[in-house]
């Protein structure tokens, strides 16, 4: 027994190059993706910061030449839409995203699902705008909130669905099995097991889905449109940001383009709050 | 499926359990060979050699018991592999109680002797008997060496030829020492030979018995003799 | 241990010990089968995992199924509550019979069966709830009990699965918050507590550390008084340590069967033997 290794020097100072060319080029890729994120979020904060005061939140949106104003329609428009869109998407999902998983894995309604809704998740957005467009705003003749809610509710579908799909697979099939050996009839195993198993994989995903939604404009455009004023009324046009922010951006008003920024800073923070809350949601539920 | 373990050194440790046995029996063997030897020419020195050799018996049989312990807690054998370690542990120690019989006979031959007293014992039977002890013996060690079940139900049964010697000398020497009470001393060093001798014999039988419970599973103790060789000759 | 299958079952006969053969036509005479498999075949689609089994499982004994990975014992452990179902593709052809009673036909009530032959796995799979909640899940399926009396029977399950006192004051949090040998007798104590006849264990301490393992066994010893259990394992001493019977499986069929203590004393065919002492070629 010798203490000697049969290390070749020539092979591992190439090894040893190569590691470090690597880790250069991956910290290089990291620092530019950083660098355009911390760009962005830099220009926006600092673009918006300027809008943000109390006012943001109190007053709405001003017309066109008057001085101030805020964002209170479209803060409260984008909440009542999300809001809306959260309570269909969510039960149509996860209930979808449960066949999916528990109860069609070898037949044809699945897989055409599983089909339709991966088309559905790359769809461009504005198509289905477009089609809610013809289908609910040109047969009631107006534009309304509902409408708003029907088309960021089928872009939010497929994304829950997925995300509910791919969550419950995870459950291991030894869980499912225990359940079975009770006597558990299917149902009870999917709902009061699998799913119960998943489910912060599955809050997640609808916090997700939420995000997405969030910034949609191009659906918001022909169907919920946009309001001046302060309304609740779903069945009429609603205010949002997306489109508050698209029309004031290229103004030529300047508390205009100000307020568009502060929509574009409140926009970011909420969806980064809600990827926090989903990355705390899961790590909390998955070492408990 | 060979015969062989999955393990080489279980295999190693199980050959040489056997083996420590045979070389044992060889031991045991000789010591009486060399007794009955020292008996017929009543010769003291070939008495010590015996004497002195019992203890190397001895020794054999506290190594063999605790390489037996140590297979039982490293292997935990089961079914063929245990009832060898078992039979192996047990005819041990009859192969040391057959070493101690040796040894009173050549102490009680040493005895005699020493005192020197004349008689006109016929020791024919002693010297015949003692023959067949050695000789099933060694076909008891024989028989457990090939496990040969057959060869075992033979010792067995021709350990009763010793029983019956013992039995026609004891009437003898009850004839000789009602004769001529001046001989009972003597007598009665012969009568401690010859059933020395006569329980070599059984434990050679208690061997050949073991031979039979290794190979057959079954324990032929104590039953009577047909279902014995019944259990021996089973496939 | 023969005195307690005689006074459960067989009040009238007092029976005196007779000789070997006498005894054991006795104690046949006075036992009853919880499970009988006859002729059994199983396929996992063309593959036939299980040839022509015959078996009995002995009510209130432990039978153990050893045997080389892919003999087919736990195909057959999963036979028994018909666990296959699950999986197109996977049938049996036979029949099993529980207490008389066929369990392969189709038309038997797949869920109410399960509830009376209750089976643990090799990786402890708490529920996803309170400890106290793994217990009563079950319970609840088929009975329907107060809160008090639920609290009584998960009192009582926990105590039969020996967990009562570690785990008395954290009924209320997750079961996942146990370690693993706690965890697996978590999922013990929930298959007793619905009470079944059967309790079928698919290799439970294999995922266990030593100690773990030795308190489940000395669970099995207890548990068997009350409940008809079988368990495949694929640590022989295991076997010879807690099972009545012992059945001997290679690739698919049944090779012997019969007392452990026969079987690791004196096994009667060769490869048993051969299996049991570590012989392969």
């Amino acid at each position: 027994m010798n203490n000697t290794s049969n290390l070749n020097p020539a092979i591992y100072a190439k090894r040893k190059r190569v590691n470090k060319i690597g880790l250069t080029l991956s910290m290089g890729a990291m620092v530019l993706g950083m660098v355009f994120l911390f760009w962005i979020l830099g220009v926006l904060f600092f673009k918006g910061f300027s809008a943000l005061d109390l006012s943001l939140f109190t007053a709405s949106t001003p017309a066109p030449g008057s001085e101030g104003g805020g964002l209170a329609n479209a803060i409260v428009g984008s909440l009542l839409l999300v809001g809306t869109c959260t309570l269909i998407s969510t039960p149509v999902g996860v209930l979808a995203g449960l066949y999916l998983s528990e109860y069609g894995d070898r037949s044809r309604v699945a897989s055409v699902t599983r089909f339709v809704t991966d088309i559905m998740l790359s769809a461009p957005s504005i198509v289905i705008g477009l089609f809610v467009y013809a289908f609910v705003v040109a047969q009631v003749r107006h534009f309304s909130g509902w409408a708003g809610t029907i088309a960021l509710a089928l872009i939010a579908i497929p994304v829950v669905v997925r995300t509910t799909e791919n969550m419950l697979r995870l459950v291991p099939g030894s869980l499912r099995e225990a359940a079975y050996a009770l006597g558990t009839p299917k149902w009870k195993v999917a709902f009061m097991v699998t799913l119960r198993a998943a489910q912060s994989g599955v809050i997640t995903g609808v916090l997700l889905a939420l995000a997405r939604v969030s910034g949609e404009t191009a659906p918001l455009l022909f169907t919920a449109l946009n309001n001046q004023f302060f309304s609740t009324n779903m069945n009429a046009p609603m205010a949002n940001l997306p489109v508050v922010i698209f029309q004031f951006a290229m103004s030529p008003y300047d508390n205009w383009v100000n307020l568009a920024w502060g929509g574009a800073l409140l926009i970011t923070f909420a969806v980064l709050g809600l990827n926090i809350l989903a990355r705390v949601v899961f790590r909390e539920k998955v070492q408990a | 499926m060979s015969d062989k373990h999955l393990s080489s050194q279980f295999d190693a440790d199980l050959n040489s359990l056997s083996s420590r046995l045979l070389e044992m029996g060889g031991l045991v063997e000789s010591q009486i060979s060399t007794a009955m030897r020292a008996f017929t020419q009543m010769d003291i020195d070939t008495c010590n050699i015996v004497i002195e050799n019992e203890k190397l018996v001895n020794d054999l049989e506290i190594q063999i018991d605790l390489a037996c312990t140590e297979l039982i807690a490293r292997r935990q054998p089961t079914a063929r592999d245990l009832r060898l370690v078992m039979a192996v542990s047990k005819a041990i120690t009859n192969l040391e109680r057959a070493g101690d019989e040796a040894e009173r006979v050549a102490k009680r031959t040493k005895r005699l002797i020493e005192s020197g007293a004349p008689h006109n014992i016929n020791v024919a039977e002693i010297r015949l008997s003692g023959q067949m002890a050695i000789n099933l013996l060694r076909r008891s060690l024989d028989a457990f060496a090939r496990l040969d079940t057959t060869a075992a139900a033979e010792v067995v049964a021709e350990d009763r030829q010793i029983d019956e010697e013992f039995r026609g000398f004891v009437r003898k020497l009850i004839t000789y020492m009602s004769e001529d009470p001046h001989i009972i001393s003597v007598g009665l060093d012969m009568l401690t030979i010859a059933k020395a001798i006569e329980r070599i014999g059984d434990h050679s039988k208690n061997i050949a018995e073991f031979v039979i419970y290794v190979a057959k599973g079954a324990d032929v103790r104590h039953i009577p003799h047909e279902d014995l060789v019944r259990e021996a000759n089973k496939p | 241990m023969m005195s307690n299958m005689k006074t459960m079952f067989d009040l009238n006969k007092i029976d005196s010990q007779g000789g070997g053969v006498e005894t054991n036509q006795q104690t046949e005479h006075a036992s009853i089968n919880a499970l009988e498999v006859r002729n059994l075949n199983f396929y996992y689609g063309s593959f036939q995992g299980l040839k022509d089994i015959n078996l009995d499982i002995e009510q209130g004994k432990v039978t153990a199924f050893i045997g080389p990975s892919g003999c087919g014992k736990s195909t057959l452990l999963r036979t028994l509550n018909r666990m296959y179902d699950l999986y197109p593709g996977q049938r049996a052809e036979g029949e099993i019979n529980f207490y008389g009673q066929n369990i392969l036909t189709p038309s038997q009530d797949l869920n109410l069966l399960r509830s009376r032959i209750g089976m643990v796995f090799q990786k402890p799979t708490p529920f996803p709830m309170s400890i106290y909640e793994n217990i009563a899940f079950g319970v609840r399926l088929y009975e329907k009990l107060s809160r008090s009396e639920m609290d009584e029977r998960v009192e009582w399950a926990l105590n039969k699965a020996a967990l009562w006192n570690e785990a008395k004051d954290k009924l209320s949090q997750s079961g996942l918050s146990l370690s693993g040998g706690q965890q697996q007798r978590l999922c013990i104590a929930r298959g007793v507590a619905v009470k079944p006849s059967v309790i079928l264990l698919d290799e439970p301490t294999s995922a266990l550390d030593p100690i773990s393992t030795g308190k489940i066994e000395e669970l099995i010893n207890e548990l068997k008084h009350e409940y008809t259990i079988a368990i495949v394992t694929h640590n022989m001493q295991q076997a010879a340590r807690v099972s009545d019977y012992t059945a001997y499986m290679y690739l698919g069929s049944l090779i012997e069967y019969g007392k452990t203590d026969e079987i690791f004393i004196k096994p009667q065919r060769k490869e048993t033997e051969d299996y049991i002492t570590g012989r392969f070629g």
